[in-house]
């Protein structure tokens, strides 16, 4: 089992927020992590990560004139990181009951406080064997939706034994989603090239 | 609420606004035309739902700055007279501190130690030190309410530099309610004072003190460190015979002084420092010295020589009026450089702080002239140099303002909406136990304005 790397502060069906327990240390954008509501697991993708003041009302102001290094900024001002957060949004592509994976939405949203976890290679790979999650991910509103798309693709395929035949098979899945939009097909095919 | 419209056409004012009595002329007209372009901006509508007319104020402020214009050459004078005589007196000591002893005046008078236009330097900050810093807010009783209770929150700040910096912030609310927390009683008799207003910021000072004498219990024995407070370590509500003197041993023996003594006892065992932070102080002591040192009556008594009934006396110290101690810590002290220490001989620390004695220096830094407080038990352990240095290294690190400080504001900082919020749990706890939450016909009359 895997540690936990952040807890949920916001949550509805298709989507959660989640606060990291490590500043700056989010999971990387694309990656599957899951949470729980009781007795189902829900498992999203990273679709964003900021890092921002606990305080909405007060903004971080350049510090480093003076100093040499990064580290020696929080070092001259230990306060810092106890005023700042990193949060990170992950869009919902299914969900497990039981032994059951399924790739769609979950009855119900995580709760607020559930822990996150990031989810370990072999669950990577027994969630992708699947590609049903792809139309979610391709269909959602979210910014920057084929950056986070082709991010998710590129970290499933590591946890496949032959990423570049998993790839070709996410290539052929994403082109038939697209057919009616070539240039969003090719920007994505771009990014996902092994 | 709605915007205030941009006025297309013409002014949104009358042409008398123009040439107010007390500034008139082409500069005045200029003046009143910079003050005033604010307001022609709003159209007349606006200006009309504004419950404070500031086209009838604008003239008075207008005035209020020509008068302080015209007084600025008198203050250029008087400051200079006053460094003159600072410089003066610098070798005359002795004399100054007698006369200052036997001087009865209508002002306070700052003590003199062992010097006057001392200017001092910063040592170099230790490598490894902490800085402990506490502050408060409170929601004080509201009348209106259903029901009667007062809340006082602090916030707390320890901040460690060097080998392993760290930062603990923390804010502490405490509610009270009962009857005894919201009283002062005299244990001997039948007398009792409520604690709100006036009285519940004194009480804050002393939650304020308490809280930094627990969290000076965690210092390791070695590391140097410095426990600020913001504000004066003078509990000037407390002199006079504004309450009676069992409110005073609650809160000053028994409170504040008992957390001031605490500190102390830890200091013998550490290296723990204790001061005060004021910002932009508006104090005349040590200008109040060089008054006694101009007055021509031996020994100077205000109330004899000088009261308004007799004609003909001659107030010559009149000729550093309107002079704060600022102004000429300004011109004394270099950068980063702290003024000789001072005593305050204020009635309320001679008669009751003991060993606590208040003592003083002011303080150049980037941005101010700051007063620093501290107690004379600080001064006697050689700590006056490590406050200086630290008080420095913090106001460098806060863009001019000890940066403990500001953030044990913030960790104590009540907002309006925290505010509303407090009166909504109130009122929430009091109707699920199916008590009255009636509030006062006037309270309900401010919240519902009708016509």
């Amino acid at each position: 089992m895997s540690e936990k790397i952040g807890e949920v502060i916001e949550a509805s069906t298709g989507q959660f927020v989640a606060e990291c327990y490590e500043l700056h240390s989010p999971p990387p954008l694309g990656s599957l992590v899951k949470t729980s509501d009781s007795d189902v697991e829900i498992y999203g993708v990273v679709c964003n990560a900021a890092t921002e003041s606990v305080d909405p009302g007060r903004r971080p102001i350049a510090r480093g004139k003076e100093e040499a290094t990064e580290e020696g900024i929080y070092r001259q001002h230990p306060q810092l990181s106890k005023l700042l957060r990193t949060t990170f949004d992950i869009l919902v592509i299914g969900h497990a009951q039981g032994d059951e994976l399924y790739h769609y939405l979950p009855p119900h949203p995580s709760r607020v406080h559930s822990f996150v976890y990031l989810c370990e290679t072999d669950e990577v790979r027994r969630f992708t064997q699947s590609l049903d999650f792809l139309p979610i991910l391709l269909g959602t509103k979210a910014v920057a939706v084929d950056e986070i798309a082709s991010a998710c693709l590129r970290q499933a395929s590591c946890a496949h034994d032959d990423k570049r035949t998993f790839l070709v098979k996410a290539g052929k899945e994403v082109a038939v989603l697209l057919s009616g939009d070539l240039n969003r097909l090719n920007a994505i095919l771009r990014r996902i090239r092994a | 609420m709605q915007r205030a419209k941009p006025f297309a056409g013409g002014l949104g004012v009358s042409p008398n606004f123009f040439f107010s009595p007390k500034t008139g002329g082409e500069r005045g007209f200029i003046n009143s035309f910079v003050i005033r372009k604010h307001l022609v901006l709003y159209s007349p509508q606006r200006v009309a739902e504004m419950s404070l007319d500031l086209n009838k104020v604008a003239g008075q402020i207008e005035g209020m700055a020509a008068d302080l214009k015209a007084e600025q050459k008198d203050k250029e004078a008087h400051l200079s007279h006053a460094l003159e005589i600072l410089r003066l007196k610098s070798n005359e000591l002795d004399s100054l501190r007698k006369r200052i002893e036997n001087s009865k005046t209508t002002w306070l008078v700052a003590g003199i130690t062992n010097e006057l236009t001392g200017s001092h330097k910063s040592r170099e900050c230790p490598s490894d030190f902490a800085v402990i810093a506490v502050d408060g807010s409170h929601i004080d009783v509201d009348r209106h309410s259903a029901a009667r209770c007062c809340l006082i929150n602090i916030g707390s700040v320890v901040l460690r530099y060097g080998e392993k910096p760290d930062a603990a912030l923390r804010s502490q609310p405490a509610l009270y309610a009962s009857r005894q927390d919201l009283t002062i009683a005299d244990p001997l008799g039948s007398g009792e004072q409520a604690l709100e207003r006036d009285l519940l910021g004194i009480k804050r000072a002393v939650a304020e003190a308490e809280a930094l004498a627990e969290l000076c219990e965690g210092i390791p024995p070695q590391l140097p460190a410095l426990a600020l407070l913001d504000g004066s370590l003078i509990m000037w509500g407390l002199g006079g015979q504004a309450y009676p003197d069992y409110v005073k041993r609650e809160l000053l023996e028994n409170g504040f002084l008992q957390a001031l003594n605490k500190i102390k006892e830890i200091s013998q065992k550490t290296r723990v420092a204790l001061a005060s932070y004021i910002s932009f102080p508006r104090s005349t002591d040590v200008v109040n010295a060089l008054r006694v040192a101009l007055c021509p009556y031996d020994p100077p008594d205000c109330d004899r020589n000088c009261s308004r009934s007799v004609p003909s006396s001659k107030k010559v110290c009149e000729a550093v009026d309107g002079v704060q101690d600022s102004a000429i810590f300004a011109r004394v002290l270099g950068p980063g450089e702290r003024s000789a220490t001072f005593i305050s001989r204020s009635s309320v620390v001679q008669k009751h702080y003991g060993d606590n004695e208040v003592r003083f220096f002011y303080l150049k830094g980037d941005e101010e002239i700051a007063r620093v407080e501290f107690p004379r038990w600080a001064e006697e352990r050689g700590l006056v140099d490590l406050i200086h240095t630290l008080i420095l290294d913090q106001c460098r690190r806060g863009q001019g303002y000890p940066v403990a400080l500001s953030e044990a504001h913030e960790q104590a900082v009540v907002t309006g909406s925290d505010r509303e919020q407090f009166q909504y749990l109130v009122e929430l706890a009091l109707s699920e136990k199916r008590l009255p939450t009636a509030t006062s016909a006037k309270s309900r009359s401010k919240k519902t304005r009708w016509i």
